[in-house]
């Protein structure tokens, strides 16, 4: 099946400093893809690329299997899309703010947009501009599912949240995910927040995608390892070296990544001793990544 | 009931779904015939793919745990008392085993786990 | 859409258009206020045309006014999102702009109507000397030609960033308050024309601006 966003050699450029270089990405379909990446790092710029919010200089992006930007307008009817900073009109009440929204989506749920209201425990009546920073958050969530969209784009929608709202909102969108085949693309620094529902994995820094894996294989592939008695060059190695430290006695540490437990045989041909292997957790294998993605060694 | 989930084990969360839901079967805390949430109810509440809650079911249904109807919904099936019976002595077996290794790595003997047992329960083991 | 388009945006001018209403409304009353006594001899006739054509230098300066504060309002809540909301809705770009400028439009009417009542009202009311004639509706329409060609401007000088726009509309702002000033101090001073000739010799539609504006002329 075609992707649901597909970005094919992205180029742009801002300012002097900021640029994003041949970007590749792919969010299949039915993927609750978690995109991943320190701030400033590109991801709302990408995600502004991805629905023709910007012009890119050069590449090819398709988003529900029309062009971007051509055809934006068509794609963005199915696209619910939840952006960083909740700019909304700040004189309109809650209840007008739907009513606005609904009138550019066709497929707009009103009797599911009330429900959520309540369920968010929002006061219809209150001017948007006077909302906290958390009834904000749940309304932006609001307004892209009660359009029933294709495809959610959301840019850091908990970020700044309490955990109270934070469940409340992302509740609310695994409950639609649940109920209709949508795929969504959301981004966030806070990487044991996607932990627990994203089953594919994009990494970002400085404009370059680092890497873009399913879950699983992120998680359970990069590990970290005790050895022993290794040489200074480990040649041949099945997996991927990302950092290798001295500890005291001998024995090092060595991160390592795409690892598979059949893999344990090699330290014996390069007469090391392989003591112990540990699991990272999604935070930790971030981490490291970058750390060695910025810092590459052999 | 599902308070414990942590997405940062090495167990995956389907399986840690599954678990809990495995060891409330035996324990009869779920009585046959009971209905599970629906996947789209537990996947919202626990906030965890609903593919995740999916493949816990599915694995509970294969082992006969669970039937999971068609427009119905997920309920527990009559599970005979043998298979409920072997399922806590393995769950007894896993944290025995658990308990055993985290000994080990802090350096508590068996002869100090059976004292530490007794103690706690009152009635010698050895 | 245009409804709930239309909607925001009185939301967020319908001061400004009650305001403008009410003043549009006044205005040719008050220039004419000596004119509804009475016989008039031809001296008298001098001093009405002069009060009149005093009064009718707030015409312009309110049209600009209300032209600006329209645009500005209209696109006041998409500035501080940066259009980000505007550019992420279903509709092409040119598409919303046009529903925007058209609700803007929409709501200038009733300044418009309420000069039309207040010019038809004060010749109708008024006794106008002999030799003299009244022009309401032709100010009127002058006048409501002069609201949409500034709306038009400023509406396009807003519609970009917000700094252009600010820095521009800063700039247009206080000539105009100069302008009203100088009306005030019942100076002869009319900036529009003046800056028309100065920056752009052009014979368009700023032009409407220019000259003397007569509820009551020969």
């Amino acid at each position: 099946m075609t992707n649901i966003i597909e970005i094919r050699q992205l180029h742009y450029r801002a300012g002097k400093t900021f640029e994003i270089k041949q970007l590749d990405l792919n969010v299949p379909p039915g993927a609750i893809y978690g995109f991943l990446g320190p701030n400033g790092s590109g991801k709302t710029t990408t995600i502004r690329l991805a629905l023709g919010l910007l012009r890119p200089l050069t590449g090819r992006i398709t988003v529900l299997g029309d062009a971007i930007p051509d055809h934006a307008p068509r794609v963005l009817a199915r696209v619910g899309y939840v952006p960083e900073q909740p700019n909304l009109d700040p004189v309109l009440t809650v209840r007008e703010t739907l009513a606005f929204q609904a009138a550019f989506y066709p497929t707009w749920d009103r009797p599911w947009a009330e429900r959520l209201v309540r369920q968010f425990d929002l006061d219809e009546r209150q001017p948007f501009g006077r909302l906290s920073k958390g009834q904000k958050g749940k309304v932006m969530m609001l307004l892209a599912l009660a359009q029933r969209p294709d495809l959610l784009v959301l840019d850091e929608p908990t970020d700044g949240l309490d955990p109270v709202v934070r469940r409340d909102v992302l509740s609310a969108l695994l409950d639609y995910v649940s109920q209709r085949q949508a795929t969504v693309f959301i981004s966030s620094h806070l990487v044991h927040e996607l932990e627990r529902f994203c089953d594919w994995i994009g990494v970002m820094d400085n404009g370059r995608l680092v890497t873009e894996v399913p879950m699983e294989r992120f998680k359970n592939g990069i590990k970290r390892l005790r050895v022993a008695g290794a040489p200074p060059t480990a040649a041949g190695a099945p997996f991927m070296l990302l950092a290798r430290e001295h500890a005291n006695g001998g024995a090092e540490t060595w991160v390592v990544r795409d690892w598979e437990p059949g893999m344990a045989a090699y330290f014996e041909t390069i007469g090391a001793a392989l003591n112990d292997v540990i699991d990272l957790d999604l935070e930790e294998g971030f981490v490291e990544l970058l750390r060695t993605f910025r810092s590459p060694r052999g | 009931m599902f308070d414990k989930l942590d997405p940062r084990s090495p167990t995956p969360l389907y399986a840690q779904i599954a678990n809990r839901l495995r060891v409330a079967i035996a324990a009869g805390e779920l009585r046959p015939g009971a209905a599970l949430p629906s996947v789209r109810h537990l996947a919202a509440e626990l906030r965890v793919n609903p593919a995740t809650v999916v493949q816990a079911y599915h694995d509970l249904e294969s082992e006969g745990f669970l039937e999971m109807r068609q427009g119905a919904g997920t309920f527990v099936r009559e599970v005979a008392p043998e298979s409920r019976a072997r399922e806590r002595a393995r769950q007894a077996s896993a944290l025995v085993r658990q308990m055993l290794s985290e000994a080990g790595r802090l350096g508590v003997s068996l002869h100090e786990v059976q004292a530490a047992i007794a103690d706690e329960i009152g009635v010698g083991t050895a | 859409m245009f409804r709930v388009i239309l909607y925001s945006q009185w939301k967020w001018s319908r001061l400004i258009v009650a305001l403008g209403s009410v003043a549009g409304f006044a205005l040719p009353i008050v220039s004419l206020q000596g004119a509804a006594s009475g016989d008039r001899s031809a001296l008298a006739a001098g001093e009405l045309l002069q009060a009149v054509q005093s009064w009718g230098v707030l015409y312009p300066v309110l049209a600009a006014g209300l032209g600006l504060l329209v645009a500005i309002t209209t696109w006041a809540p998409d500035h501080r999102g940066r259009h980000v909301h505007a550019l992420s809705l279903p509709v092409p770009r040119w598409r919303y702009v046009a529903l925007r400028f058209g609700a803007g439009t929409a709501l200038l009417a009733a300044p418009i109507v309420a000069v039309v009542a207040g010019a038809l009202l004060a010749t109708w009311s008024a006794t106008i000397p002999p030799g003299l004639q009244g022009y309401p509706v032709a100010l009127a329409v002058r006048f409501a030609l002069a609201v949409l060609v500034a709306y038009a401007v400023f509406f396009a000088v807003s519609a970009g960033t917000a700094r252009t726009a600010g820095i521009i509309l800063g700039i247009l702002g206080s000539i105009i308050l100069v302008q009203i000033l100088a009306g005030v101090a019942n100076l002869e001073l009319d900036l529009f024309g003046r800056l028309q000739v100065i920056v752009l010799d052009w014979p368009g539609p700023l032009a409407i601006f220019t000259g003397r504006w007569m509820l009551i002329d020969v």
